[in-house]
């Protein structure tokens, strides 16, 4: 049988980890309405860059514009036959402790892997979950084009504008002619959804067509608007991406830390009960043997 | 003032929208030259360089440093699009010139936690800074 102390000891140890939970469970629940602010605060500029882009629609899909020339054309092209070369950005955590959230994540990723077992995989990786995992993965034409650690819980719009030059740069170093994207979305503080689906080349139909830029006038020109759009729009993507991916890591660690700190207690109650069995059974044990002691005595 | 037309000025970071506001003139620090806009303009895109904004609504005037970007004119509705936006006044010069500081030390620095890319555009954002604020304080 464990000793009084033993039990005493080891309440008291759980408490302690239930505290810990505790004040972590506090850091993400304060955290997370930074980080849905930072989500509303970037929604205009996302917007009408999207409707922006979906604007130069006709000028983009219209075979003679000088757009087909650009090597940024790829992005919109979805006819293109060359697919040897695919891309992925995926965005994980940087800490576990969050439930299922980074599980899920790399699961779609292996899973996306296998089916690109062919091709050439180039994966851009956000979160150090992710890249210590894709390190210990041994496949081959697998290659790690570039890694962001560190930035949760301040991801910022800078980080968004890197992720962007990189695939930028792969793109028109490997030709590569789809990026797919992995990321869990911030549906609400109670559900995240994983997301993986393709981000290039441009789905016209994800946006919804407002007004017509056709009477415009452009300055320089619509090429130059376009080159300048392009960029940005992409960067407002991939920030808000990385802002969904924040809000729902702290949402699902809030989760996490709430429900293991619920088990704690249930655990030190359960202790609790035990330890006064066992006190109870230690105190009879003494009465017995000085009730019998004394008898002996007596007789 | 009774029935003027005004334009509706909105600048709009991928942080956040910096303003939104009536206003009766904007300056806009387009690709090729500053460009005034009046109410009425005709609808226009215009590709924005590194600048100053100035806008002036009845008697006060005022002034943005503008990161680059978009601005789009229509219907008397002109959305700036930026990469960053800071009111002139609100500049701090003490504060970019740390930051100037900051981050010519770790670009030259060669520390390998230190992120270069992220290290340059601070020091282009700290250099536009310091110039709006030097303009402004030239006048």
């Amino acid at each position: 049988m464990e000793s009084l102390r033993d039990i005493r000891q080891e309440i008291k140890s759980i408490k302690s980890t239930k505290q810990m939970m505790l004040t972590m469970k506090m850091i993400s629940s304060a955290r997370i309405k930074k980080a849905q602010q930072q989500m509303e605060d970037g929604r205009p500029f996302a917007k009408k860059m999207a409707v922006m882009i979906d604007n130069l629609r006709k000028d983009i899909q219209n075979p003679s514009s000088e757009i087909h020339n650009l090597p940024a054309y790829r992005f919109f092209d979805n006819s293109s036959t060359d697919k040897n070369s695919v891309a992925l950005v995926l965005i994980t955590a940087d800490k576990g402790l969050c439930g299922a959230f980074n599980a899920v994540a790399l699961r779609a990723a292996l899973k996306w892997v296998r089916e690109n077992d062919e091709k050439e995989k180039y994966i851009f990786v956000i979160g150090k979950k992710g890249r210590d995992f894709l390190r210990r993965l041994k496949v081959p034409r697998l290659h790690l084009a570039g890694e962001l650690i560190g930035i949760f819980p301040r991801a910022s719009y800078a980080h968004a504008a890197m992720i962007k030059d990189t695939l930028f740069e792969l793109s028109q170093k490997y030709n590569i002619s789809r990026v797919d994207l992995i990321y869990n979305d911030f549906k609400s503080m109670a559900s995240q959804s994983l997301i993986s689906k393709t981000f290039l080349p441009f789905n016209f139909n994800e946006i919804p067509g407002e007004e017509d830029l056709s009477d415009f006038i452009f300055e320089p020109s619509m090429l130059d608007i376009f080159l300048t759009l392009l960029p940005r729009y992409l960067s407002a993507s991939v920030y808000r991406f990385l802002l969904e991916s924040q809000a729902a890591e702290l949402a699902a660690r809030m989760n996490a830390m709430e429900a293991a700190s619920k088990n704690a207690g249930d655990i030190v109650d359960k202790l609790s009960v035990k330890l006064n069995k066992v006190r109870q059974a230690t105190i009879t044990n003494e009465i017995t043997e000085i009730v019998s002691g004394a008898n002996a005595i007596n007789n | 003032m009774a029935g003027k037309k005004k334009l509706k000025l909105q600048i709009i970071t991928p942080q956040k929208q910096v303003l939104d506001k009536e206003v009766d003139f904007i300056a806009l620090p387009a690709y090729n030259g500053e460009m005034g806009v009046l109410p009425g303009h005709v609808q226009y895109v215009a590709k924005l360089n590194y600048g100053v904004l100035r806008y002036k609504d009845g008697n006060t005037q005022e002034e943005f440093a503008i990161m680059g970007g978009l601005a789009e004119i229509a219907h008397d509705v002109v959305s700036v699009f930026a990469e960053d936006a800071a009111l002139a006044e609100e500049i701090d010069e003490a504060e970019a010139k740390q930051k100037l500081a900051q981050a010519k030390a770790s670009l030259s620095s060669h520390d390998a936690d230190i992120d270069m890319e992220l290290a340059e555009m601070e020091l282009k954002k700290a250099l536009l800074m310091l110039k709006v604020k030097n303009k402004k304080t030239k006048f």
